[in-house]
């Protein structure tokens, strides 16, 4: 059984995409944006993913810090798959080895 | 022209759509092998959240945009607070306007019911691949710049790769999750971290993410609830609007 709760969010999420899909070519298509417009349209995904995970940066728990520090310098290197091994492994053993 | 001129014209149409089709699987496979990682990170976080092998194809079907899937699933809760995620997810996808207006003067010359279904399809890669190769097009002088079966061939793909590995992602969650419970938190961060190295152009245009998160970061440790989205979000727009006029 699916919760309505869900479809109904999903359904928001899948409606909402499509309109930012077909925005530019039916809004845009005949204007040029200012470039400061573009500025903040450009920045707008990174300032949304970092304020989704900025909550990992304060933790209280020196364990997780260490380990956010080495993920921050895993994805500056490596690909998707390895960071997430290397952030999910060196949480796990940092928050063993710190208790 | 005579019947068999005709059957012949078309004939080559055919071909040349079939070709054109393949010629876009070509051009996407490489970077096809590329997001199957992230589906089965993106399933299996989904599955830690209470989404199931139906719900997560349901997402990745009708929403298909991998940010904002990331975004909506780490701020998951039962039940869901859909104002939020819708809103987080708009932002996310934002960029999807520049992509579609740099898009339009190729597809003008297209019929908006052959436009609009397309459209679903813009993702960051089918985009980057189809706009590349109608640039490289007009440069030669072939028209239609854009070609519509090419676009097809390099997008659908994706497509079908996304909902399938997300959900394989959704089946293997559960037995990969117990495993790590401890660690796996990590993982949103993680993945958070490699999606915005692929989005960094320098450390001046990165400027209003430091903003994001410091503004964010404040607001979780002060404020109870998931304010700390918005408001480091958009404490970062507005500092990407002022560091703009710098220029």
């Amino acid at each position: 059984m699916i919760d309505p709760m869900t479809v109904l969010a999903i359904l928001a999420m899948a409606g909402v995409t499509y309109l930012t899909r077909i925005g530019g070519y039916v809004v845009l298509r005949n204007r040029t944006l200012s470039p400061r417009a573009m500025a903040v349209m450009e920045a707008a995904p990174g300032c949304v993913l970092i304020s989704v995970i900025a909550p990992d940066f304060v933790s209280k728990n020196p364990a997780d810090l260490a380990a956010l520090a080495i993920t921050v310098l895993a994805a500056t290197r490596l690909s998707m798959l390895p960071t997430v091994v290397v952030g999910v492994a060196s949480a796990g053993a940092l928050r063993w080895l710190m208790g | 022209m005579s019947i068999s001129e005709i059957a012949l014209a078309g004939e080559q149409t055919g071909n040349g759509r079939g070709a054109e089709f393949r010629r876009g699987l070509a051009a996407s496979t490489p970077v096809l092998l590329g997001i199957i990682p992230y589906a089965l990170v993106l399933g299996a976080q989904a599955s830690q959240k209470g989404l199931g092998v139906v719900e997560v194809p349901l997402m990745t079907g009708l929403n298909f945009a991998g940010g904002s899937e990331f975004a909506a699933i780490q701020l998951w809760t039962s039940p869901p607070h859909i104002l939020l995620i819708a809103a987080i997810t708009f932002l996310v996808n934002s960029r999807h306007f520049l992509m579609g207006a740099a898009l339009a003067p190729f597809i003008r010359h297209l019929p908006k019911r052959q436009v609009f279904p397309a459209l679903f399809l813009m993702c960051d890669e089918s985009w980057a691949v189809g706009l590349a190769d109608a640039q490289r097009r007009a440069a030669s002088g072939l028209r239609p710049a854009f070609s519509l079966p090419f676009y097809l061939g390099a997008g659908l793909p994706f497509y079908l790769a996304w909902v399938a590995f997300t959900t394989c992602g959704a089946a293997l969650g559960p037995v990969l999750g117990d495993v790590e419970t401890y660690g796996f938190a990590m993982a949103f961060p993680a993945v958070f971290l490699v999606l915005l190295r692929g989005m960094w152009k320098g450390f001046a245009a990165a400027r209003p993410w430091l903003v994001s998160l410091v503004v964010a970061a404040l607001v979780y440790l002060v404020v109870p609830g998931a304010w700390y989205v918005a408001a480091g979000a958009l404490s970062g727009l507005v500092a990407a609007w002022f560091l703009a006029g710098e220029r």
